[in-house]
């Protein structure tokens, strides 16, 4: 299979890229990794005329601290961010998710800020974002701007970037000291696309009631999405499992996700209930220190 | 792939009958719709291109509203196909009242086939219903205009 011809630039700069990107609109697509842009090509059901290669930009690859929050470049690759020592200090959850995401051959090429452009509503980074209230640092030729996660993903392979926008790096909001987190997920193989995806941050104080719920799902709707009934019900309650699956219940209980030769709809939804309960579950033993 | 749903309309069931039998209507307001031809009474041709992000496909083909009962009912038949794959399915739309609204029920059985199918069965059937949602917001804002 061979992809439909195209023009190829490699630029050095990042205003380069918008240039490019003012230039060429729609016509033109950003190759990063290439793990999903790639094979969309040849199969030919994406025909951009023109490649802008941004590989050769290392200000985009770089992890850094700044305050309480991590700086991911977009080009940073995935093996790298989950290996990298400042995540799983800090975001550990950020780690966890990368690891699901197909295999260690398309983690080595894929890159961070790619998965998170592509918006495909069952990817890990998205879920991952969410729970993360992660901040996406964007540029074009308006200037620089901060899209929320919650903002950021809009719906089907669809972000809220504008055509002559690159993303420049994935801002993450440091998890405190004693937080628990989780990322559960179910699929077919491992490597597959998750039919569901869970993702879980939670606090507790002393008495083990909880302070802080931040759930996000991934594969039950066109974008990701938060838990934020599920969430409020939780706090103020002393975690446990009758909580947990009260809150699953709220979590899932007005999901429609669509069927397809996966999972029927049916199915996902009940996953997600069983995810939630899992995924809270596993959050608060990490939280005691336990995992 | 099975899409099912209803939509209401702030006018009489008459008005919401002729704007979904209007060709001008239809070709405004389907989502990617290029040019809609009518070659026959209630039979058009018809080139619609469609995309998401990246992935965009033109599709060429014919589709009728046959079996019309005004101003009840009518059977939407249509098949197309482009370089992504092909695309065949008929809705049955049906016209109803409930005092104060229009309802039109859509109940459609869509195959879709070729490459499209295989690369991207994972979100056709949302991205199918999201389209759908479009042509019906479009179609009101046109009623309310």
């Amino acid at each position: 299979m061979k992809p439909a011809t195209f023009d190829y630039i490699l630029p050095q700069n990042v205003e380069e890229v918008i240039e490019l990107l003012e230039q060429h609109e729609d016509d033109a697509k950003i190759l990063a990794g290439g793990q999903s842009l790639i094979p969309l090509m040849n199969f030919r059901l994406a025909r951009p005329k023109i490649l802008i290669d941004i590989n050769k930009i290392p200000s985009l690859s770089e992890i850094k601290e700044e305050g309480d929050q991590l700086l991911i470049g977009a080009l940073t690759r995935e093996n790298e961010a989950m290996n990298s020592a400042l995540v799983m200090e800090h975001c550990p959850v950020f780690s966890k998710a990368i690891s699901k995401i197909g295999h260690s051959t398309i983690r080595n090429r894929g890159t961070v800020g790619g998965s998170v452009v592509h918006c495909d509503p069952s990817a890990e980074l998205p879920v991952v974002s969410r729970v993360l209230n992660a901040q996406m640092r964007v540029i074009g030729t308006e200037g620089e701007r901060i899209i929320e996660a919650e903002d950021f993903f809009v719906t089907y392979l669809t972000s809220a970037l504008e055509p002559s926008e690159i993303l420049l790096e994935v801002r993450l909001p440091k998890l405190e000291k004693g937080c628990g987190w989780s990322f559960v997920e179910i699929s077919r193989r491992a490597g597959d696309f998750a039919i569901v995806a869970v993702a879980v941050v939670l606090m507790t104080d002393k008495k083990g009631v909880c302070t802080e719920v931040r759930i996000a799902l991934g594969g039950v709707d066109d974008r990701p999405i938060r838990a934020e009934e599920a969430e409020n019900y939780l706090v103020g309650k002393v975690a446990d499992e009758t909580v947990f699956e009260s809150a699953a219940k709220l979590a899932t209980e007005d999901l429609d996700p669509e069927s397809d030769y996966h999972a029927s709809g049916e199915y996902r939804q009940h996953m997600a209930e069983v995810l939630v309960v899992k995924g809270l579950k596993e959050a608060l033993v990490r939280t005691k220190g336990d995992l | 792939m099975k899409i099912k749903g209803n939509y209401k309309f702030k006018a009489d069931q008459q008005t919401v009958w002729d704007l979904f039998n209007s060709q001008e209507s239809l070709a405004r307001n389907l989502p990617g719709c290029e040019s809609l031809l009518e070659t026959e009474p209630g039979k058009y041709d018809a080139v619609v291109t469609i995309g998401v992000a990246g992935i965009k496909g033109t599709y060429e083909g014919k589709v009728e509203l046959a079996e019309p009962d005004p101003p009840n009912f009518y059977r939407l038949v249509g098949e197309g196909g482009g370089k992504p794959g092909f695309v065949k399915g008929e809705a049955a739309i049906k016209f109803s009242t409930d005092g104060q609204n229009t309802v039109v029920d859509y109940n459609a059985d869509v195959q879709i086939g070729g490459l499209i199918a295989g690369v991207g069965q994972r979100m056709l059937g949302g991205i199918s219903k999201m389209m759908l949602g479009q042509f019906f917001k479009k179609m009101a804002k046109e009623l309310k205009s």
